[in-house]
């Protein structure tokens, strides 16, 4: 947005207070200063030169202790925008400043580089069992990130796309299968479970080859990155010739979806992005669409389910999701308190983030043991990751599965 | 600013991650809900009522300036420190300590926000019937400074009708306690109810003794159309008259239709002059009655129609053309003021065509809402704070509404509070004496005026 227009946006905000009902900073912290209202006021008095925009560092604490999860934007009575504003104002400190050091290195050197990813995961591997943890969990935010590792699958997906794709001449359905980064490296099971589940709903798989959605990018307002991602996936996708584009990462979802706001201003790539939009779906609402197949086997334990924001918020998905887990034989479906509230991983929000992170996973966890379910079920594999690290850290005898996963298991596959 | 040592002192008494000082932070807390700006030179927030005795011996010893805040939500400017000093925030201080089924109350301290009441209660049954649109939010002490009102209010009364007893520290640095809190006997002269609605300008409230009352088995919710604003507000009267309490009133007029209508496409009828939104509660055996005898008032004051939710799901429709009113109105245009005076019931009607007059008088647009069961308006002053006459134009409107209440017998303040907003009207509304004796109390609990000064009492 022009300086002028986000003054505007901002003075949309009549203060109400009704996003302190949904923001979790705020519901951790009861601090204004974190909480839609507050950072929207500083950025108000920043664009009005009553305070320095750019050379505040509380005021960018502030602003990047924001989660991105859109909660307030939702429940605001005014429909400020509030996370497009603070995307904005990230976007403007990176362009003034750049991005810092560490963030610079871990999305640039590795999320816009499939390879060194690739390799990044064989490394990490190969630390977790070799027992050389300890050696790095000296450093700061080698610290967090990794206490937020998942356990590193020894493959890739897409190593493993040979094996576990058919070729289906005949099938009903040809869908593009959208692999996001976290998938692909840190839960290639997952992956591997939406292709089988797909086919097993007749629907031909292909696997484009394409980069990173651009969400950490645009999360730290590394605004020329992201552009560069989003404009080679919309070349690539728009080529393809299939029905529909499946999401099984809600984040990548959502970040797709965006890229029609992102390209506002430049036709071609707006029209490609507008395509891609039409055609993509989130692994359950075209599950459900399909008059897709129930699984046979029982699985008899209980679940409940955590909404994602960019699921709930972003892709607006939420019934579907708990729609298929209630058809699965044998599961008892139970909802927690604050489902829709996010985890506090947002992204790697936990890496720079961590207290604040901690204590919003600690209010996850508590709703999570209040339902005695066995399983926390969820569609976004940064919201697995973080998930994951509650069950270890508060030592919940839990499981976090992707919904999917639990699907595939149904199906016997 | 305050130098280190006082801050020093501050941190002994709260712990320091309780303390804020610093320039940025401290901007977010120089507005409530209201345009009026006060920044403090330190906000604290107390955990224990112990907390908020020291806090209060050390502002007196200092002179500092007191404000509480709860969840700065006031729209009368109640919570900003105008002539700063501490403000002392006391959402953190939000525990429920007691529920008691048998008897119906919960015992709670001041920073409870009213939503987590209501979600105590309800298990038993129960609800805490003061509901102000800002429940999911504001806390109980801010209910208790402003005596709160809400949808319900027509049937149930105001925040002061629901509080039992209340502990208070009061500027001296002494803990008081009051009604029922204090003694079950009513042998006293009991400090809760003009506690109520003294806007904070009395004491700290630290814990509140409520009431709850059971929620009634069965709801009817209706709407009516008027081709006539005035027979809006005489059906309200009418309905009264009858005998019957409806829970809620609540009049739209044309302007606020359009614009609903505009924003959230709900088959509303444009040309419409006035709807009626109502709700009753009761044992089905009382709705039996009370329910024909709002249709017959509804004819009787020339409905064009009325509509009668079936289910819940037609009940959620019908409620969501008032539920939309505040997002509307922002597309109309970008800044507004709420105005919130009273009148007695019967007058209602003038009132409601007099406020549409002074619109067309000045060329504005006015949306009117109007809590109509307890002759509550709310005119919505819609304008462009870019254009200074239009801000202008808006003072002087807002100065004639006050004044038109005020001659129909009315009042300034429904539910938003005197604050700053209004202090300069006191005198218009309230008689030399009244305002005079209202000072002796206030100098009876704060000599030095140091206590959330400049609100309320001009
Ligand atoms: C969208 C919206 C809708 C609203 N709807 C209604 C409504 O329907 N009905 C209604 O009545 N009001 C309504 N209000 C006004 C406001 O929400 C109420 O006055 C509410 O009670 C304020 O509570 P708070 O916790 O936000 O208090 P604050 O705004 O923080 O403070 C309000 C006043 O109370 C004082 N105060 C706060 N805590 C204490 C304490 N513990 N002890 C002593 N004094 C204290 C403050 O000094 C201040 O003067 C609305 C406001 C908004 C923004
Ligand atoms: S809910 Fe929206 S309008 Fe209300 S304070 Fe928050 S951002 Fe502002
Ligand atoms: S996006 Fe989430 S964290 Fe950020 S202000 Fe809104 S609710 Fe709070």
């Amino acid at each position: 947005m022009k300086h002028m227009e986000l003054v505007e946006t901002i003075m949309k905000c009549n203060r109400c207070a009704a996003c302190h009902d949904v923001c979790p900073t705020y519901k951790i912290s009861g601090d204004e200063f974190s909480v839609a209202r507050g950072r929207l006021r500083l950025l108000r008095m920043g664009l009005e030169n009553q305070i320095n925009l750019d050379a505040e560092p509380e005021l960018e604490r502030f602003v990047n202790e924001c989660l991105l999860c859109k909660a307030c934007e939702v429940n605001c009575p005014s429909n400020v925008p509030t996370t497009q504003i603070i995307s904005d104002i990230r976007a403007r400190h990176t362009a003034k400043k750049g991005l810092p050091l560490p963030k610079r290195f871990l999305y640039r050197g590795f999320f816009s580089n499939p390879r060194r990813l690739n390799l990044a995961r064989k490394l990490a591997r190969l630390y977790q069992k070799s027992g050389a943890q300890w050696l790095i969990k000296q450093a700061g935010i080698m610290k967090e990130s990794n206490n937020l590792m998942p356990d590193m699958p020894n493959f890739s997906v897409r190593d493993n796309l040979p094996f576990v794709l058919n070729e289906m001449p005949e099938a009903k359905h040809k869908v593009a299968y959208f692999l996001g980064c976290s998938i692909n490296q840190f839960f290639s099971n997952v992956g591997i479970a939406t292709i089988k589940v797909l086919q097993a709903n007749d629907c031909a798989v292909i696997v484009p080859e394409l980069h990173c959605c651009g969400a950490p990018h645009q999360s730290a307002g590394d605004l020329e990155e992201y552009k560069r991602l989003a404009r080679y996936n919309l070349d690539k996708l728009s080529e393809l010739d299939v029905e529909a584009i499946i999401v099984d990462c809600a984040t990548c979802g959502a970040i797709l979806k965006e890229y029609v706001e992102l390209f506002e201003e430049e036709t071609e790539y707006r029209e490609k992005a507008v395509k891609i939009k039409n055609l993509l779906a989130d692994i359950s609402s075209y599950l459900l669409q399909l008059g897709y197949s129930h699984g046979e086997k029982e699985i008899a334990c209980t679940v409940t389910y955590h909404d994602p924001c960019h699921s709930v918020r972003g892709l607006k998905v939420s019934d579907a999701s708990r729609e298929i887990l209630k058809n699965i034989p044998g599961i008892s479906f139970v909802e927690m308190r604050e489902a829709d509230m996010c985890c506090g991983g947002a992204g790697s929000y936990g890496i720079f983030h961590p207290d604040i992170s901690r204590k919003i996973l600690q209010r996850k966890m508590n709703n999570y043991q209040g339902t005695g379910a066995s399983i926390l079920v969820t569609t976004c594999p940064a919201c697995m990751m973080q998930l994951k690290y509650g069950m270890r850290t508060y030592d919940i005898s839990g499981q976090v599965k992707h919904l999917v996963e639990i699907l595939a298991e149904s199906y016997g596959i | 600013m305050l130098n280190k040592s006082l801050v020093n002192s501050l941190k002994q008494i709260v712990g320091s991650e309780n303390v804020v000082t610093g320039r940025i932070p401290l901007f977010t807390y120089s507005y409530d809900a209201s345009l009026f700006p006060g920044r403090p030179d330190v906000v604290v927030f107390p955990t224990t009522t112990e907390m908020v005795c020291a806090l209060f011996h050390f502002a007196a010893e200092q002179g500092l300036n007191v404000t509480p805040r709860g969840a700065g939500t006031c729209l009368s400017g109640g919570a900003v420190a105008s002539e700063g000093g501490i403000v002392i925030s006391m959402n953190k201080m939000n525990r429920i300590i007691d529920i008691n089924q048998v008897n119906r109350t919960i015992l709670v301290e001041a920073g409870v926000i009213n939503k987590s009441i209501q979600a105590a209660a309800e298990p038993f049954g129960l609800m805490f019937a003061p509901d102000p649109a800002s429940l999911n939010v504001s806390t109980i002490g801010g209910n208790i400074a402003e005596n709160a009102g809400g949808i319900r209010g027509v049937k149930y009364g105001c925040t002061k009708d629901h509080v039992l007893g209340l502990e208070v520290v009061i500027p001296s640095g002494e803990v008081v306690k009051t009604g029922q809190l204090l003694s079950i006997s009513d042998a006293q002269i009991d400090l809760s109810y003009f506690l109520c609605g003294s806007e904070g300008t009395l004491g700290i409230v630290t814990k509140a003794l409520l009431a709850l009352t059971p929620i009634n088995p069965e709801v009817v919710t209706m709407t009516a159309v008027f081709n006539d604003l005035g027979d809006a507000g005489d059906c309200v009267a009418d309905i009264i008259a009858r005998g019957v309490t409806p829970t809620t009133m609540e009049i739209m007029d044309n302007t606020l239709i359009k614009a609903v209508e505009d924003y959230a496409k709900l088959g509303l009828p444009k040309d419409a002059e006035a709807l009626l939104l109502l709700e009753v509660d009761g044992f089905s055996s009382e709705l039996k009655t009370q329910v024909p005898s709002i249709i017959e008032a509804f004819q009787k004051n020339r409905a064009k129609n009325y509509s009668i939710a079936g289910n819940e799901q037609e009940r959620q429709a019908l409620w969501k053309a008032r539920r939309s009113a505040n997002g509307a109105l922002g597309k109309l245009k970008p800044s507004m003021v709420v105005q919130d005076v009273v009148v007695p019931r019967d007058r209602l009607a003038a009132m409601l065509r007099n406020v549409s007059a002074l619109a067309k008088k000045y060329g504005i647009i006015i949306a009117q809402l109007a809590h109509a069961g307890d002759g509550n308006l709310h005119p919505h002053l819609l304008y462009d704070h870019r254009v200074p006459q239009e801000a202008e134009v808006i003072e002087h409107v807002c100065d004639e509404i006050f004044k038109e209440a005020l001659a129909q017998g009315g009042t300034l303040s429904g539910e938003h509070g005197i604050g700053l907003e209004k202090v300069k009207y006191m005198p218009l509304a309230f008689s030399q004496e009244s305002i005079s004796y209202m000072k002796q109390l206030k100098n009876a609990f704060d000599p030095e005026s140091h206590f959330n000064p400049g609100k309320l009492l001009p």
